[in-house]
C-alpha cells in the first residue's frame, strides 16, 4: 500500500512536469513552424511593405533595439545605486527588509500601468509626444527590480573574508565596493540586465502609449515626437488589423523573431546563473 | 562620493515610483468626486453618460485571475514536487531552466495563439453550453494559466528544495517512504513557500493586458447573476487591463472625470497587485540573510 | 556594451539633415491606400514620411487639431463639434476616395436564409430587442452572436449615423468588442450567429458574407460599387486626407500625388471606390 503511494506520487508529478514542459515546448514549436517559412535575411534586413503584407522587419527591429539600450542605460546607475545602498550604506536589517519590499512589490506592478504613468508624465506633462526616450525611460523602471535584486543576490555572494581582508588592509566602505564587492559581484549585474531587456523586449503595454508607432519611423531625430517602430508592438496591431491573408505567415515570422530574441538574451545569461545556483547550493 | 552617488540614484528611483503613486492618486480624484462609492460598486460603465461604475471590471479580473490559478496550481505543484524531489541535480536543472526559459515567452505571442487557437478550442469543446464566441473569461483564464505555469512551478520548486536535508534524511530514517515524505515533511515544511508561489502567480496574471485583451472579448457590463458557474465564465467580459489596453485610454484624455475613470482603475488594479505581491513576499522571506 | 553611450550620444546629436518631416495620422481605413502611398514617396522621392492609425478617425482629427500632424487621415466628415473644438484649425477636406461599410455575417447566418435586414431589424439587434436570427428570417433558431466595433472607429460611426442618424444618438450597448477590420473577420468567421460591422472591401464572400439592406419597399440594396457610387446603398463614407487650410510643402506632394492617377489606382487596389468611380 505504502509502496503503491511512492509509485502514484511519482508517477503523477512526472506526468505533470511533463505536461508542463511540452506545453511550453509545443508553443515554441507552433511559433516556429508557422513563423520558419518567413524568416529570411531579406524578412530581417528589409522594411514593412504593404502594411505588413511584404518586406520585412528591420526597422522594427531597430527600434526594439533602440529601447532596450536606453532602458539598460537608465536603469544601470538607478539600480546599481540601490543595491549598494540595500548592501553596504543601510545598516538596519529593517531598513534593508523594507526596501527589498519595496523592490518585490515594484517588480509586481503591472506593465500598463508604468505604461500610463510614461504617458501622463513623459508624453503629456514633458510635452514629448510619442518619443523613443519615453518608451526607455519606462523599460528601465520596468527592469529596476530585476537587475537590482539580482546584483544584492550576487553582492550577498561575495565571501565575507575577502571583505574582512579588505577592511584589514585598511579600505575604507567605498573603496571596498570598487575594489572587491563591485569586481566580484559584476556577474549579478549583467545576469540581472539580460533578464529584465528579455522581458522588456517582449513587452507592449508600456510602449503602446508612450513609443511606439506602426510605420513610417525609422531612426529618432531628438527627443521630442519621435516615435520608434518596435517589433512586439508591430505583431499586436497585425493580429487585430492586417490587411492581405498573406500577412499570416509574416506575423508568425515576426513572432518568431520576437521569441529568438527573448531566448537569446535569457540563454546568454544562464552560465553566470547557474554558476550562482552551485555556489549557493554547495 | 560613492555613497553620495548611490544615495542620489537610489532617491532618484524610489521618487520615480512615489511620483507613480502619487500621479495615480491625483489623477483620479475627480471620478471618487463624481461617483463616490459607486465607482467600485457600480454595474455600469457608460462613458458618455458619464456613468462609471467598475464591479463587472473587478469581477472579470478577479475570475479571470482565479481560473488561472486553480488550472495551474495542480499543474505547477506537481511539475515542481518531481523536480524538486525525484530528478538527480543535473537533470533538475535542466528541466527548470527549460521551463524558466519558456517563461519570457512574450504575451503579445500567448495573445496570437489564443486568438488563433486557443478560443476556437474553448468554443468547440464547450459547445454544450452554448457559448456565444469563443472569447470568453474562460479563454482568458486558460491562456493566462499556461502564461503563470513556469512561476508556480520555478518558485515551488525552489520553495521544496529549500526544506532542509536533514529532516528528510530523518523522515528516511524513520522508515517513511519517499512519498510519505514528500507529503508529510517537504510539502507541510515548504507551505509558505507554496503559498508564495501561488500569490506571486496570481499577482502576474491580476497584471496581463496584451493577452487577456484579445481573447476576453471586450464586453462592457456583464455582471453575471451566478458569479460562480461555467456559464457565467463562458461568456464575454472585461477586465481592468483589458479596458485600459484599449481605445477609451486614447480618447479619455481630454476630460478630466474619464480621465480619473481610467486612471482610477490603473490604481485599484495597482492596489490588487501590491497586495498580492506584498502577501506572496512576506509570507516567503521567512529568513533572510 | 561600451559603445552603447556612444551610439546614445550620436542619435541624440543627429542633425536634421532631413526635409520637413511630414507626419500623418488616423483612420485604418484611410491608412492603406495612405501607407502605401508613403512607401512609394519615400522611396521615389525621398520623402520623409511617418503614418500612425493612433485612435482612428477621431485620433486623426484631434491630432491635426492640436497641431501634431500635418495630415489627418479620416473616414468621416469633421464634424461641427469638432470644428468647434478647435476654432483655429481650418479643416480641409480632401475628398480621396469613397468606402461602404457593410453588416457582415458568418457563414451559418448566410445559409440559413438572411441575406438582408431592414434598418428597423438591425436597429432592433443593436438594442438586444432581437436576439435570434430565427425573428429575422432563418430557417432555424441561432443566437445573434454581436460584435460591436469600437465606438469612434469610422466604421461604427457611420453604422450609428446611419441606424440613429447621429452617432451621438445611438444608445450606449454593451456587446464584446472588436477593434481593427482583421479582428472583426477573424472573429466573424468562426464563431456561429455572428454579426459585426465591416468595411466592405473585406467581405469577401468565402469567410464572412455582407448583407443586403432592405428598404420599406422590400427591395434589397447590396453593397456592391454600383450601388455605392449611385449612392443607393447608405452606409457609405467618404475617405479623408484632413488639412489645417490649404496644404503646402510635403502635405501637398502627399495630397496631389494621392489625387494622381497613381494614388487612385491605390485607392482601388486596397478594395475603395475612386473619385472616378463615384462620377466625380
Amino acid at each position: 500500500m505504502r509502496k503503491s503511494l511512492d509509485f502514484l506520487l511519482a508517477t503523477i508529478t512526472a506526468f505533470c512536469a511533463l505536461v508542463a514542459v511540452a506545453l511550453l515546448v509545443g508553443l515554441v514549436a507552433v511559433i516556429a513552424q508557422r513563423g520558419g517559412p518567413a524568416v529570411n535575411w531579406g524578412f530581417l534586413t528589409e522594411q514593412i511593405r504593404l502594411v505588413g503584407a511584404a518586406g520585412g522587419i528591420f526597422w522594427n527591429l531597430v527600434g526594439t533595439l533602440i529601447l532596450l539600450a536606453s532602458a539598460l542605460v537608465v536603469c544601470l546607475p538607478l539600480s546599481v545605486g540601490l543595491a549598494l545602498v540595500e548592501r553596504v550604506w543601510l545598516q538596519r536589517e529593517g531598513s534593508r527588509r523594507l526596501l527589498r519590499t519595496l523592490l518585490y512589490t515594484l517588480n509586481g506592478v503591472p506593465s500598463i500601468v508604468f505604461g500610463l504613468f510614461g504617458f501622463v508624465v513623459f508624453v503629456q506633462w514633458c510635452g514629448w509626444g510619442k518619443s523613443w526616450l519615453s518608451g526607455g525611460l519606462v523599460l528601465a523602471l520596468m527592469m529596476i527590480p530585476t537587475v537590482t535584486v539580482s546584483l544584492i543576490e550576487r553582492l550577498k555572494a561575495v565571501p565575507a573574508k575577502y571583505v574582512e581582508a579588505a577592511a584589514g588592509l585598511g579600505l575604507n566602505r567605498a573603496q571596498i565596493v570598487w575594489a572587491v564587492l563591485l569586481p566580484q559581484a559584476w556577474g549579478g549585474v549583467v545576469t540581472g540586465s539580460l533578464l529584465g531587456l528579455a522581458r522588456a523586449a517582449g513587452e507592449v503595454a508600456p510602449i503602446m502609449f508612450t513609443a511606439t508607432i506602426f510605420a513610417g519611423a525609422t531612426l529618432p531625430k531628438g527627443i521630442k515626437e519621435s516615435p520608434v517602430l518596435s517589433l512586439p508592438y508591430h505583431i499586436f496591431i497585425l493580429a487585430q488589423d492586417s490587411f492581405d491573408p498573406s500577412v499570416g505567415s509574416k506575423l508568425w515570422g515576426a513572432a518568431l523573431v520576437l521569441l529568438a530574441l527573448v531566448l537569446f538574451l535569457s540563454v546568454i545569461a544562464l552560465p553566470s546563473r547557474l554558476k550562482l545556483h552551485e555556489e549557493a547550493n554547495v | 562620493m560613492t555613497r553620495a552617488l548611490s544615495w542620489f540614484f537610489s532617491l532618484v528611483a524610489l521618487g520615480a515610483v512615489a511620483l507613480l503613486v502619487g500621479v495615480f492618486v491625483w489623477q483620479s480624484l475627480p471620478v471618487w468626486h463624481h461617483e463616490g462609492w459607486g465607482y467600485v460598486t457600480g454595474t455600469k460603465w457608460f462613458f458618455r453618460q458619464k456613468e462609471f461604475g467598475t464591479l463587472p471590471m473587478i469581477y472579470s479580473t478577479v475570475i479571470v485571475g482565479l481560473i488561472a490559478l486553480v488550472l495551474a496550481a495542480p499543474l505547477g505543484f506537481g511539475a515542481a514536487i518531481f523536480t524538486a524531489e525525484y530528478l538527480p541535480r543535473r537533470a533538475r536543472l535542466a528541466v527548470k531552466v527549460l521551463i524558466e526559459l519558456l517563461a519570457g515567452v512574450p504575451s503579445v505571442v500567448y495573445g496570437l495563439l489564443g486568438i488563433l487557437l486557443l478560443r476556437d478550442w474553448i468554443y468547440n469543446l464547450f459547445e454544450k453550453f452554448e457559448p456565444l464566441s469563443g472569447d470568453t473569461l474562460l479563454t482568458a483564464g486558460v491562456l493566462l494559466a499556461v502564461m503563470i505555469l513556469p512561476t508556480i512551478v520555478t518558485l515551488s520548486d525552489d520553495a521544496l528544495r529549500g526544506v532542509s536535508s536533514a529532516q528528510r534524511r530523518a523522515a528516511r530514517g524513520l522508515g517513511l517512504t519517499h512519498a510519505e515524505t514528500v507529503l508529510s515533511i517537504a510539502i507541510p515544511q515548504a507551505k509558505r513557500g507554496l503559498g508564495a508561489a501561488l500569490l506571486l502567480a496570481l499577482g502576474r496574471a491580476l497584471g496581463e493586458t496584451i493577452a487577456v485583451f484579445l481573447v476576453v472579448g471586450r464586453q462592457d457590463n456583464n455582471m453575471p447573476e451566478h458569479i460562480f458557474s461555467l456559464r457565467a465564465w463562458l461568456e464575454a467580459g472585461q477586465t481592468i487591463t483589458s479596458k485600459l489596453g484599449g481605445s477609451e485610454t486614447n480618447i479619455a484624455y481630454g476630460d478630466p472625470v474619464h480621465w480619473g475613470a481610467m486612471i482610477g482603475l490603473a490604481l485599484l488594479l495597482l492596489i490588487m497587485t501590491g497586495t498580492v505581491t506584498l502577501l506572496g513576499t512576506g509570507f516567503g522571506k521567512r529568513s533572510d540573510a | 556594451m561600451k559603445f552603447l553611450p556612444a551610439f546614445l550620444a550620436l542619435l541624440l546629436v543627429t542633425p536634421t539633415l532631413f526635409a520637413e518631416t511630414l507626419k500623418i495620422n488616423g483612420s485604418t481605413t484611410v491608412n492603406l491606400p495612405a501607407a502605401e502611398a508613403t512607401e512609394i514617396l519615400r522611396a521615389e522621392q525621398k520623402m520623409d514620411i511617418q503614418v500612425d492609425t493612433q485612435g482612428g478617425s477621431s485620433g486623426g482629427i484631434s491630432m491635426l487639431g492640436d497641431g501634431l500632424v500635418q495630415i489627418g487621415m479620416s473616414s468621416k466628415p469633421v464634424s461641427d463639434d469638432d470644428r468647434a473644438k478647435f476654432p483655429k484649425v481650418k479643416f480641409d477636406e480632401i475628398h480621396i476616395g469613397q468606402d461602404a461599410v457593410a453588416i457582415i455575417v458568418s457563414k451559418d447566418v448566410w445559409d440559413s436564409g438572411v441575406h438582408a435586414l431592414t434598418k428597423q431589424q438591425i436597429q432592433d439587434i443593436y438594442e438586444s430587442k432581437i436576439t435570434n436570427w430565427k425573428d429575422v428570417g432563418a430557417n432555424k433558431s441561432i443566437r445573434i452572436a454581436f460584435f460591436n466595433k469600437e465606438p469612434g472607429r469610422g466604421t461604427w460611426e457611420v453604422f450609428a449615423h446611419w441606424v440613429y442618424g447621429d452617432p451621438k444618438k445611438a444608445p450606449q450597448v454593451s456587446f464584446p468588442e472588436v477593434g481593427g477590420n482583421e479582428e472583426t473577420r477573424t472573429k466573424v468567421s468562426s464563431t456561429r450567429g455572428a454579426l459585426s460591422q465591416l468595411s466592405s472591401s473585406w467581405a469577401d464572400g468565402k469567410k464572412v458574407f455582407a448583407l443586403g439592406v432592405k428598404g420599406d419597399d422590400g427591395k434589397v440594396i447590396d453593397p456592391t460599387n454600383e450601388n455605392i457610387a449611385n449612392k443607393t446603398y447608405p452606409l457609405s463614407r467618404p475617405l479623408f486626407l484632413l488639412t489645417n487650410g490649404e496644404p503646402v510643402g510635403a502635405a501637398k506632394s502627399f495630397v496631389d500625388f494621392m489625387l494622381s492617377e497613381r494614388g487612385q489606382e491605390l485607392v482601388k487596389k486596397h478594395g475603395y471606390m475612386r473619385l472616378k468611380d463615384l462620377g466625380k
